[in-house]
């Protein structure tokens, strides 16, 4: 998700080809043609320039309607109903690809949790999130969590530090809500990363911007990834 | 020899440039939609090639339509009928190229949200577990569900006054 805004003046992007499986937009205002998955200006009049990131979530709609009870939906286009595939995701991931990194041992289409931090760029797989979960981790000298959510689809990012100090996170297993400990302050912290009980609260952890992919995308276009291991 | 030279300069020399009008026209459309073809792997260099073809190619297809059709316009008389026959297949490749050198044939496929609507969560009817790609900027929250994304691709928005494009 970008803003579309370059230089003080607001783009409109279409959907215009594709590049190893990643499309390819344009802009109506320049010609210029964009990179989906970096947002980077690859040919074209603004060649060099980079979209600004927007801060978004991958979640679950029952979770974001509880977190966003007053936000807005998306309305479908009601010519395109029938070609919304409701099980997108299981074909998608049957489908070739057409570029291949082997080396982390993961396969093309194991979906990974990418982050940069510092121009440092990890992958996280899903298959080890999922049961690990919150997962620590320390990027370019940064205490990092990564959660997945009380939906069990639904991933957040932060950085691991209150007041400054750095913490370490627990899962609450005994408790019917979902909910993390921290071992600073012993407060707890719901999946937004606020803390709702215990001498922090009111203190929310900073965010880190994450993105879902598949790994040989995510390989292919941040080729010094380095993938986390246990 | 002087014979030959006027037949030369006659019909074959207006028949080669001709031929050369109409393959020169077509390779502007064909390289770049060869090139950029989904499941197949597209290099940096040939992709380099493929826009920059794409960007050339609506004013030169049109220079070459003009250029063949004129070319036929002052032959048609001294040819012969397989000539003929060439010069309407010729002309049918060449318009057929510069139409597709202005087309965006990619949203045939997956056709844009040329103004997204919104609804209330609460009148949403989503499925609890569908996926959704959620944004707050400011006091506004918005959903876009990806099985809404995963087809459309890109949809222009603005949210707390912040023109956004949501890609998939």
């Amino acid at each position: 998700m970008w803003k579309r805004t370059v230089a003080g003046r607001i783009l409109h992007f279409y959907l215009a080809g594709i590049n190893n499986q990643n499309f390819l937009m344009r802009d109506n205002e320049t010609g210029t043609w964009w990179q989906q998955v970096t947002g980077k200006a690859i040919f074209g009049p603004l060649r060099g320039s980079t979209l600004e990131w927007i801060a978004n979530d991958e979640l679950t709609f029952a979770l974001w309607k509880t977190e966003s009870p007053a936000g807005q939906v998306l309305v479908p286009v009601s010519s395109d109903l029938k070609n919304y595939e409701s099980s997108w995701e299981p074909k998608v991931s049957k489908l070739p690809v057409v570029i291949s990194f082997k080396e982390s041992g993961l396969a093309d289409r194991d979906v990974v949790v990418g982050l940069e931090i510092r121009n440092t760029l990890r992958a996280y797989p899903m298959k080890a999130l999922s049961p690990e979960s919150p997962i620590e981790d320390r990027v370019a000298g940064i205490p990092i969590l990564l959660a997945v959510g009380p939906d069990g689809k639904s991933v957040r990012g932060f950085v691991r530090q209150v007041n400054g100090s750095e913490t370490d996170f627990f899962r609450k297993s005994e408790s019917r809500e979902w909910t993390l400990m921290d071992s600073y302050t012993g407060s707890d912290w719901n999946f937004q990363g606020c803390s709702i009980r215990g001498a922090a609260v009111g203190i929310c952890l900073e965010r880190i911007a994450i993105l879902k992919d598949y790994w040989f995308d995510w390989r292919n276009y941040h080729p010094t990834t380095s993938v986390y291991r246990h | 020899m002087t014979s030959q030279a006027d037949k030369k300069w006659g019909s074959t020399v207006p028949m080669s440039i001709f031929t050369v009008c109409v393959l020169f026209g077509a390779c502007l459309f064909l390289i770049p939609a060869f090139i950029i073809r989904p499941f197949r792997y597209q290099s940096s260099r040939a992709l380099a090639i493929a826009l920059a073809v794409k960007q050339i190619a609506p004013r030169w297809t049109m220079v070459a339509v003009a250029l063949t059709v004129i070319l036929a316009v002052v032959l048609w008389k001294r040819v012969s009928r397989w000539q003929r026959v060439f010069f309407v297949a010729g002309l049918l490749l060449i318009a057929f190229s510069a139409a597709m050198a202005r087309i965006n044939y990619f949203e045939w496929m997956f056709h844009p949200v040329a103004i997204p609507g919104f609804e209330p969560a609460v009148s949403a009817t989503l499925d609890a577990s569908e996926m959704v790609m959620a944004v707050r900027l400011g006091t506004d929250s918005r959903a876009y569900p990806i099985r809404e994304l995963a087809y459309h691709h890109v949809v222009n928005d603005t949210v707390g006054g912040v023109p956004i494009a949501v890609t998939y």
